[in-house]
């Protein structure tokens, strides 16, 4: 296994560990998640609007805001440990470290995400069926573009005094692009409406990836480094 | 015969001189002190 | 020549081009008011027109050199670079004030309603939150050179999201015709039209310039009274 691999991977892991310890940050975007589904349940008239046609955007709403949590726990760990500054002093590429941290925010994302959706599923009475692989894919590759951009942006937020406002304010922008296509997608998914008609979205949530991901990776050093 | 708005027109015309001149006489009256300084 | 001579020099500059800007806005008021013929269908609320696209087009320039100073900064560590970047987001964030507030009171008595998510309103909201973001992060930051390099990573992914804006805008709309409402539609201006906004275009660009040196030297002078300050 190459060297970067092997120590991005070891990045991720020490981080996974420690949020595992202390488990707080999960459990509460967790139960943020949930909190948002109950509220939004009873925000909305049932004869109104189909639950099919909300379904998408409660969804995407729910995991965006629950991502944002999940990624503040960046800062305590960051606070507590300064485990950053460890690592740094290594001559460890930056482009691993950050592809650690991507990946140990992608588990956290991920698992308030894999959470989220059989309780949305559960209180919205949505059935997934034939869809869920889609949805599943849709997921990961939105959550993958704005975790990227959320990771770096946590390494500049935690320098500053009110960090866990200023992760939304940089981030939220940069979410919309994500958002719309995973929703657009979603929603076509549910319907059971053919591959051809979401190419475009697709299109943009891959492109979106490559891009950010990128170049995130790249100006992590600037971040880091002095 | 055209319909009648020309209130929208005074209230944009107004916000945007407000905007720029306000911005633009605040940086100037900055620029007066450091010149005078 | 010192630092706060220099910094003098370029706020007197900065003033004389603002100055000239400003009378050049009242003249493109002149001209948009008496000049330009007033649109039979839309009526006198057309005019906004000559404010609201220059403005547009100043926010998204100061915008874009925002972005691309802030890569050329990454590349070369020039504090004069983040200095500039710094100046036209803030110059940026006035015209974008200026396109927010007449979108709207165009669109009322146009389009019917308040707001509209198209392509270019709906840009210049996402202007302006990032242009908010990267000011609200440079305020956050006391180290300056942290500061100027995290702005400016924050100013090219900015630059590097508008394209991202522009898709999503553009595969919504294709795939949701949306309902046709008294669209103004002018696939060609009477030339006085056009003059109109030409000049205007040019005074707007010119306001940029004025300001943006303006600001520069503002915060050049700042920096120079800091250093004293230290010193002494």
């Amino acid at each position: 296994m190459p060297e970067a691999v092997r120590l991005a991977l070891a990045v991720a892991a020490k981080d996974i560990r420690a949020e595992l310890r202390s488990r707080t940050a999960l459990l509460s975007a967790v139960v943020f998640a949930a909190l948002v589904l109950v509220v939004f349940n009873f925000a909305r008239d049932p004869t109104a609007l189909s639950a099919t046609d909300l379904a998408p955007s409660v969804l995407w709403v729910t995991f965006a805001l629950a991502a944002m949590l999940a990624l503040n726990r960046a800062f305590t760990v960051e606070r507590e440990n300064g485990a950053l500054d460890g690592l740094l002093l290594a001559p460890i590429p930056r482009e691993a470290i950050f592809a650690g941290k991507l990946l140990a925010n992608l588990a956290f994302v991920g698992t308030v995400e894999a959470v989220t959706l059989p309780l949305f599923v559960l209180f919205f009475n949505v059935d997934l069926g034939a869809a869920l692989p889609g949805i599943v894919a849709v997921t990961a590759l939105a959550t993958v573009g704005f975790v990227a951009v959320g990771t770096i942006f946590s390494a500049m937020a935690v320098r500053t005094r009110f960090a866990e406002l200023m992760l939304p304010v940089l981030l939220l922008p940069f979410m919309v692009p994500p958002l719309i296509g995973a929703v657009q997608a979603t929603s076509r998914l549910l319907s059971g409406r053919p591959l051809s008609e979401m190419l475009g979205w697709l299109r943009l949530l891959a492109l979106y990836d490559i891009v950010f991901v990128t170049l995130c990776t790249l100006a992590f050093s600037a971040v880091v480094d002095e | 015969m055209p319909p009648d708005n020309g209130g929208y027109m005074i209230a944009a015309y107004v916000v945007t001189a407000v905007i720029l001149v306000g911005y633009a006489g605040w940086l100037w009256s900055k620029g007066r002190r450091v010149l005078r300084s | 020549m010192t630092a706060a001579a220099a910094a003098r020099s370029i706020v007197r500059r900065g003033m004389f081009l603002t100055a000239v800007a400003l009378l050049g806005l009242a003249a493109v008021y002149l001209l948009a008011l008496q000049y330009a013929p007033v649109e039979a269908r839309q009526g006198l609320a057309q005019k906004i027109f000559y404010l609201h696209v220059p403005s547009a087009w100043s926010a998204l320039l100061a915008f874009s050199l925002v972005g691309i100073v802030s890569g050329l900064y990454l590349w070369l560590h020039d504090p004069r670079l983040d200095r500039f970047a710094a100046s036209s987001a803030e110059v940026g964030v006035a015209f974008s004030a200026v396109m927010l507030t007449t979108g709207p009171i165009w669109a009322k008595p146009i389009w019917g309603t308040w707001w509209t998510w198209d392509a270019r309103l709906t840009l210049t909201l996402f202007l302006f939150f990032l242009f908010v973001g990267y000011l609200a992060l440079r305020a956050a930051l006391q180290d300056p050179a942290e500061r100027a390099r995290f702005s400016a990573v924050v100013g090219i992914l900015g630059l590097l999201l508008v394209p991202f804006i522009h898709l999503s805008v553009y595969l919504f709309r294709t795939l949701h015709p949306q309902p046709i409402v008294l669209k103004p539609s002018a696939p060609s201006l009477p030339p006085e039209m056009l003059r109109t906004l030409l000049v205007s275009a040019l005074v707007f660009t010119l306001l940029y310039v004025g300001l943006v040196t303006l600001r520069y030297g503002l915060t050049l002078a700042e920096e120079a009274r800091e250093e004293a300050g230290d010193a002494a």
